[in-house]
């Protein structure tokens, strides 16, 4: 463990400084997802108020706003940019490079991603948790933090976050058959924010469709740290929930080793 | 050299890809979107060659030839249609982490360095990827930059460095870990000659201190002409010549070169030797530039001595002198020729 920690660091390390030198794209690229989240705040006030306030399939005005502010916090973190890395080098041929050294292809994405992670995390996350907490006791008029929910939330991210990156190197792997993923990538991105209750909370759907949300893997993204983390779940629901998160991190980790023995056997570089 | 030790031993190897065949025009691409017409491209035909531990390997051809693909067959990217390559006993698209770390690969074209970080930062990063300890690497990092001639960049992020100082770069590290053969993918390409002489000094160097074998593509032949006794030739798939300089010269290097200057600027016109010597345009050729005229034939089908008298006895010159024809020229008629011959 050690020895791979060592192996795997410098990957963190240039992830981080990455991020360091494209600081500016950084700031913008926040700034416009929050900016998305004021707009869903207008969006859903109005319709609270149209509505005549009180509760709507199971959330109120105040956890409704909650949701929002967490939806974004645990979008952001669960963020992975790895199918576009992916499709990039599969199209430019570069994975050669990467083909010819000793170490584990995913295991190179992942703790590269993850350094490029640690500074949005770490200044994001405290931030909106205590704006959450604010928000939460000022319109409802009572504390209503546990220690209990945090963990769990946090747990619930990180493999939220594994699904999301097996999800998408399986998806780069696409690559190899139809070589430019850009158009895809789009087309993935709204639909999987739509899945995973991005959006609306699934609970705002039909009975069937909600069930039917609620097994996709796209549910184990968003929906299920936020809805942990808001206490609406109770205890066997918990256990029911993470397990199928950690079956759907399973099911992509094994599908992406599979993909890439598959596609590796076919694959032709481009570009010389 | 240890040439009775086989460190590569290439089987019958193939390579064919599937390629889609787009017709043209819209309707074309339409057609193509939905039932994608596909022919088979053989890349690699069937090539066998051997190569011994410390040996260094011309391996040549004209573009497209499909020599990358070869070199990605061998360092295991790309897996074989048919056939079998072995590399130190082992099959390089099998078990590819271990593999890997017994080659080195420098592809001209590409680089492995890190772009954003300072150079001495993608060393740091391959020792611990190749788990190369600690004093082993100060005395390996020491011998490359001398013979590399790093330490003027080696603090320098990779995106500033010039081509030059970028391929030594690249260079080096392929080699941090001292692998027991080196893969080196037209390493000198658009560099200038001072830049490609240090190269391919620091390349002998390597060579002959640590009997690393090496294969070399190439399209600029003084690198072969300098590092390689023997080289490998391919053209479309095929392997069209193997054995050492010396009888590549002996076997297609009949040609001379004659030059002289003529007193008129008529001479060719008037010496006129295809006709004399009925010569066919594969065995001669002729260049007048005013007086001075260049004259290239195959001393098989006409003796050099003929070829002098002849033109000693038709008009007077000054400055006369024959040449062997050089690698250059040879290779040039041969893939001009094509695998026909």
């Amino acid at each position: 463990m050690k020895k791979r920690l060592r192996i795997y660091w410098p990957f963190v390390n240039a992830g981080l400084q990455e991020v360091a030198s494209y600081r500016v794209n950084w700031i913008f690229f926040m700034l416009g997802e929050a900016l998305s989240c004021v707009v869903m705040y207008f969006i859903w006030s109005a319709v609270y108020h149209s509505g005549g306030g009180g509760v709507m399939n199971g959330f109120t005005m105040s956890q409704m706003i909650v949701y929002l502010v967490m939806i974004f916090l645990t979008r952001t973190l669960i963020d992975s940019d790895v199918s576009f890395t992916v499709g990039e080098e599969i199209r430019d041929g570069s994975i050669i490079m990467r083909m010819l050294k000793p170490v584990s292809y995913n295991a190179t994405f992942l703790f590269h991603e993850l350094g490029g992670k640690l500074p949005t995390t770490i200044a994001l996350s405290g931030p909106m948790i205590i704006a959450v907490e604010i928000i939460r006791t000022v319109l409802d008029g009572t504390f209503q933090f546990s220690v209990g929910s945090l963990l769990l939330y946090i747990v619930s991210c990180v493999l939220a976050y594994l699904i999301n990156f097996y999800f998408n190197i399986c998806f780069g792997f696409a690559a190899f058959v139809i070589k430019y993923l850009w158009g895809a990538n789009m087309m993935k991105n709204v639909l999987v924010g739509f899945f995973s209750g991005a959006v609306i909370p699934l609970s705002f759907l039909p009975e069937w469709l909600e069930r039917v949300f609620l097994f996709l893997p796209f549910a184990s993204l968003n929906y299920t740290p936020v809805m942990i983390y808001m206490g609406q779940y109770a205890g066997a629901e918990i256990v029911y929930f993470m397990g199928l998160q950690v079956f759907w991190v399973l099911f992509f980790c094994g599908l992406s080793k599979l993909l890439w023995k598959v596609s590796v056997k076919r694959l032709t570089v481009q570009g010389g | 050299m240890n040439t009775e030790l086989k460190m590569i031993t290439v089987d019958k190897l193939r390579k064919e890809f599937k390629k889609t065949v787009k017709e043209p025009g819209l309707k074309g691409s339409i057609k193509s979107l939905f039932r994608p017409k596909t022919e088979k491209v053989i890349a690699v035909q069937d090539i066998s060659f051997e190569v011994g531990q410390g040996e260094i390997l011309g391996f040549i051809g004209p573009n497209g030839a499909g020599k990358s693909t070869v070199i990605k067959m061998l360092t295991g990217i790309l897996t074989p249609t048919a056939g079998s390559c072995t590399i130190n006993g082992k099959n390089p698209t099998q078990n590819r982490r271990s593999y890997v770390k017994e080659i080195g690969v420098v592809f001209g074209q590409r680089t492995q360095l890190w772009w954003d970080l300072p150079l001495r930062e993608t060393y740091s990063v391959l020792k611990e990827i190749y788990e190369v300890p600690e004093d082993s690497y100060k005395k390996r990092m020491d011998f490359l930059t001398e013979v590399l001639e790093l330490d003027r960049f080696i603090t320098s992020p990779v995106r500033t460095l010039s081509l030059g100082q970028r391929m030594r770069a690249d260079i080096a590290a392929s080699l941090l870990h001292s692998p027991k053969v080196l893969f080196l993918d037209e390493p000198t390409i658009g560099l200038d000659v001072v830049v490609k002489e240090n190269i391919r000094r620091a390349i002998e160097h390597i060579n002959r201190q640590e009997q690393t074998t090496v294969i070399l593509t190439t399209h600029d032949l003084a690198d072969i002409e300098q590092l390689s006794k023997r080289i490998v030739m391919i053209d479309k798939g095929v392997k069209v010549f193997d054995g050492t300089i010396a009888s590549l010269k002996q076997q297609y290097g009949q040609i001379r070169e004659m030059s002289f200057e003529a007193d008129s600027p008529k001479a060719a016109a008037v010496l006129n030797y295809a006709e004399h010597f009925g010569l066919s345009e594969d065995n001669f050729s002729v260049e007048a530039e005013g007086k001075s005229v260049k004259v290239r034939f195959n001393s098989a089908a006409v003796p050099v001595s003929e070829m002098l008298s002849y033109t000693l006895g038709k008009i007077s010159v000054s400055d006369i002198s024959v040449k062997d024809a050089d690698i250059e020229e040879i290779i040039r008629r041969l893939y001009e020729q094509g695998v026909e011959e």
